[in-house]
């Protein structure tokens, strides 16, 4: 029976061990969610002292913090279109094309993300100062894009490399020109990367605080508020927000996993039907001279 | 298509990033460079005047930061890097349905903002804490001890907020690994233990080199944990750059720090890479160009 | 799309070219603009603030957080129709300073109209040139109402361009129940709390009170007495004595129970004592030291006529005691105690908020070294050392 038992747990040790390992990291969130629902007497957040649901119901009632979380999401949502656009671009290049200057140009890519934080800050902030800049949205804007944009392209490449070219040659055997193959192949199939690029892209923007607080000059963004009040003590309304927060992207993760099996499996059956009946509806007769190729 | 124009796409494709990536990383890096060259104070202003006595300075003031940074990011990537591949190999091997779950839960962490999962953390090991008492019950920490203002914590803050950055690469190139190939290698070598040393482990290297970098690099210009969990006895060369940028405002020092900071950490990742021998961070050798 | 290009081409050579020269148009215009960050803006005359006509329009305020209760804003706003934009973005002076100088020194104040820092940084600032002085005239009823231990402080005798916001104590912040026996700042040296004191980071509320547990007053104090009070400091902190240096964020320590002595700010311990009785202010044996948050208007400002009128209204003890009841600060306005007696508030009777001479008898209001700008520079450097564990 023992032997049994030690041989099962032997088996599943790594099992367990994993299960461990999750919920180490996995401590901390629910910590912060616990603590939502903390009802201190004092200003202070910082020992258990009661339930309530005070503030859930009044989470966006410090009008700093809502601002700040507001400027925060304002922030994040522009700097992911343009490093996403820029990025997707940058991988399309990079993948698809042999030229002079692409070693240069993988190098450009990487280095910022083998580059610490705050050195990417205080660099950015040396320039801005220099010239007398001012700090501010613009700045924060700048520097998001920036630091996204190597994430975007390493996510999007990744999807390019993995990405059957003969969808393409099909759609064009069947006489669609290169801006309605890119619209109805290449793009469609390239969006559950693109998408998760955009996704990293937003989490990191919304999350970055080492570059912001360089940069920020007095624009507020929600982690930067969350450290001028870690100085005084944190109000319950930042671990709400912080869980909403948490709820949203989470969500919006198991979204795009769930999005990209089914474009997955999509792919896999319909490609060819699907270009051919869009193809079908199309009118006129394929220009000339568009396939290139 | 004119042989020009399409000689020209890649350009046009990739002109916007790249001229972000010069102007927002490369010019502000010469900036930072001229900085670090200038002297005067706030008060009279500050003027270029080929001060290199700034990066021999600051270096010999802050010498002790320095190696503390190194040696914390060292080691929280060593620990980093025992708990990740464990976990990363049982979400790829023995993951089954769960495994997308398992994914999930391993990124949950950063969902929720970096500072507050820090300042969890001071909760958490706090001296008055569960932990700590568990600890001292079992006799690993003293009557007198403590969590929270040591390096324990420092480095505890650091393996945990980067842990992800170990576990995703690991578990990506354990995921590729074809899994005839782990068996054939049981039939050939008869030893589950053998196959992994022989078979698995050499093959998923580059997630391991790609890991060990993506922790250590961060953990070594951080300054977050240590300013939430250390005391001034754990202060990483990071929270120096950032008091003299933000507090004291004494800009050539500060740009010089930062300089010699990056300039550390590069010669670390080329000696690293040499050493590991891997493309793998370049992401270059899988790419197929139909 | 697939051919293998070989050499170099036009388009890159064009765009690699405009690249090259987006980069040396930056650098001629870095060395064109003398290349370095300018600094201190000591031309000239100090400019005042003039008010003109009636307050209206928009008042910003940047002030420490938890400084105000809830209802002063929206009252003022209501009584004078000026809006008010309540900024609380002041954690640290040195960090402040380091936020807002790149405008200052433009002349340009980010829009705000009062700014409230402590008298060593209102006394810096005014040295670079980064403040106006008031228009007399207009601030007349508020300076009317200023108590008169207050009225000429050594780095502004006259109240030319600082008031109050508070005022209060730095002394000893201390857990009754964990260390009953802390009355001196010694004893935060004693080995029996080795690891759960904290001190402040603020060299001049930390420094001055240690100076005086070793009998040497901050008025009569030397460049070395300095020194080697932060040499003491420094020992302490390598030793693990000293657990850390902390903002604000001590009374996270000390809720926690992490630190269970440490130097703090007396309004502090009195929100502590909300959620735990046990958490009390302690004067020092050896005395205290006393420093004033004051609102000034840097150059720039948008709106100071708006300005006067906020200071006038918070001058008034009608509406300072609101703001006095929630702090516990004491408060520079005469009359406010008659009114918070009125309202039945206990800070009437709270000695934080209303001293007596007694109280504070051996309290000091010094906190610069002496010597000159050369020596404060390095003073601050060595303190700075310290702190960031250099």
């Amino acid at each position: 029976m023992i032997g049994r038992a030690w041989k099962w747990l032997r088996r599943n040790a790594i099992v367990i061990y994993g299960v461990i390992a999750v919920l180490y990291l996995l401590l901390p969130l629910f910590l912060i969610a616990v603590f939502s629902f903390n009802d201190p007497s004092g200003k202070f957040n910082y020992t258990w002292e009661g339930f309530t649901l005070d503030h859930w119901k009044n989470a966006f009632g410090i009008p700093d913090l809502t601002d700040a979380f507001i400027t925060s999401l304002q922030l994040a949502a522009l700097s992911t279109v343009v490093a996403t656009l820029l990025g997707t671009l940058l991988a399309m290049g990079l993948v698809r094309y042999e030229f002079f200057g692409r070693k240069t140009a993988n190098f450009l890519i990487v280095i910022p993300m083998a580059t610490p934080e705050v050195v990417i800050g205080a660099a950015l902030l040396s320039m801005f100062l220099i010239y007398g800049i001012k700090l501010g949205f613009t700045t924060l804007f700048i520097a998001h894009v920036m630091f996204s944009i190597s994430f975007v392209v390493v996510v999007v490449r990744s999807r390019l490399i993995g990405f059957d070219r003969r969808l393409e040659e099909a759609a064009r055997d069947l006489g669609a020109n290169a801006f309605e193959t890119f619209r109805l192949v290449t793009l469609p199939l390239l969006m559950p990367g693109i998408v998760g690029a955009a996704l990293l892209s937003f989490a990191l923007s919304i999350d970055d605080f080492v570059i912001s607080q360089f940069n920020a000059g007095d624009t507020v963004t929600f982690p930067l508020w969350i450290y001028g009040a870690a100085q005084r003590g944190i109000p319950v309304e930042v671990y709400v927000i912080a869980t909403m927060l948490f709820i949203a992207t989470a969500a919006a993760m198991v979204f795009t996993v769930w999005q990209q099996r089914r474009a997955e499996k999509m792919a896999w059956i319909l490609p060819e039907e699907e270009v051919d009946a869009r193809l079908e509806a199309r009118p006129g007769p394929p220009a000339p001279g568009v396939l290139g190729g | 298509m004119s042989t020009v124009r399409r000689r020209l796409v890649p350009y046009f494709l990739m002109g916007p990033g790249l001229v972000w990536l010069i102007l927002f990383f490369v010019v502000p890096l010469y900036f930072m460079g001229r900085l670090a060259l200038e002297s005067g104070t706030l008060a009279t202003g500050f003027e270029f005047t080929w001060e290199f006595a700034n990066f021999t300075d600051s270096f010999d003031r802050f010498d002790e930061q320095f190696v503390r940074s190194f040696v914390y990011a060292g080691v929280a990537t060593v620990i980093a890097l025992l708990i990740a591949y464990p976990l990363a190999y049982a979400i790829a091997f023995r993951g089954g349905r769960w495994k997308n779950a398992l994914l999930l839960a391993v990124v949950a962490p950063f969902f929720t903002t970096y500072l507050i999962r820090t300042i969890a953390w001071t909760t958490i090991l706090s001296d008055d804490s569960v932990i700590v008492d568990v600890l001292k019950a079992v006799g690993l920490l003293g009557d007198e001890g403590r969590l929270l203002a040591t390096p324990t914590a420092v480095i505890a803050g650091l393996v945990y907020n980067f842990l992800p950055f170990m576990v995703l690469p690991i578990y990506s190139s354990l995921e590729r690994i074809d899994v005839r190939l782990i068996e054939a290698a049981k039939d050939l070598y008869a030893s589950a233990r053998v196959a992994f040393w022989k078979v698995t482990l050499p093959l998923s290297m580059p997630g391991v080199v790609a890991g060990t970098l993506l922790t250590f690099i961060p953990a070594a210009g951080d300054y977050v944990n240590a300013f939430f969990l250390g005391s001034i006895n754990q202060s990483m060369i990071g929270n120096r750059i950032q008091s003299l940028y933000l507090m004291e405002l004494d800009y050539p020092t500060a740009a010089a720090l930062s300089f010699i900071l990056m300039a550390a950490i590069l010669a670390v990742v080329v000696v690293y890479i040499r050493f590991a021998g891997a493309e793998a961070l370049m992401g270059d050798e899988g790419e197929q160009r139909a | 799309m697939t051919e293998r290009e070989a050499g170099p081409m036009k388009g890159f050579k064009k765009l690699l070219f405009g690249v090259a020269m987006l980069i040396a148009a930056l650098v001629v215009a870095a060395c064109g603009s003398e290349g370095g960050i300018e600094g201190g803006k000591d031309e000239g005359e100090v400019p005042v603030a003039k008010a003109e006509g009636e307050p209206s329009g928009t008042v910003k305020i940047a002030n420490w957080p938890f400084y105000i209760d809830r209802k002063t804003v929206p009252e003022f706003e209501r009584e004078t129709g000026i809006k008010v934009q309540y900024v609380e973005e002041v954690n640290d002076n040195n960090d402040f300073l380091a936020k807002v100088q790149p405008q200052l020194q433009r002349g340009e104040s980010g829009g705000r109209d009062i700014m409230i820092v402590t008298d060593w940084m209102a006394n810096r600032m005014r040295e670079l040139g980064y403040l106006q002085d008031f228009d007399e005239e207009a601030i007349a009823p508020a300076k009317a109402n200023l108590v008169p231990q207050l009225a000429s402080p050594a780095f502004d005798p006259e109240r030319k361009f600082s008031l109050p916001w508070q005022s209060g104590m730095t002394g000893l912040v201390v857990n009754k129940a964990k260390a009953p026996d802390v009355t001196s700042i010694n004893d935060l040296f004693d080995p029996k709390y080795k690891g759960r004191v904290e001190m402040l980071n603020e060299m001049r509320d930390t420094v001055p009170l240690v100076m005086m547990a070793d009998g040497v007053r901050p008025e009569d104090a030397t460049e070395e007495d300095w020194m080697n009070t932060i040499e003491k400091i420094r020992e302490a902190a390598e030793s693990g004595q000293i657990r850390k240096f902390t903002g604000n964020d001590y009374t996270r320590d000390l809720a926690n129970g992490d630190a269970v002595a440490v130097i703090g700010w007396s309004g502090d311990a009195v929100q502590l004592q909300a959620d735990n009785p046990d958490i009390q202010f302690v004067m020092p044996d050896e005395g205290c030291t006393l420093w004033s948050d004051n609102m000034v208007i840097p150059v720039g400002a948008p709106n100071p006529t708006a300005a006067y009128a906020w200071m006038n209204y918070v001058y008034d003890p009608e509406n300072q005691a609101q703001i006095a009841d929630y702090n516990y600060y004491f408060t520079p306005v005469k009359g406010t105690k008659e009114v918070l007696e009125r309202m039945g508030s206990d800070a009437a009777k709270s000695e934080l908020v209303f001293p007596t001479e007694e109280y504070t008898a051996n309290c000091s209001t010094q906190d610069e070294p002496p010597g000159g700008p050369e020596v404060v520079r390095k003073v601050e450097q060595a303190w700075q050392d310290v702190i960031t564990g250099a």
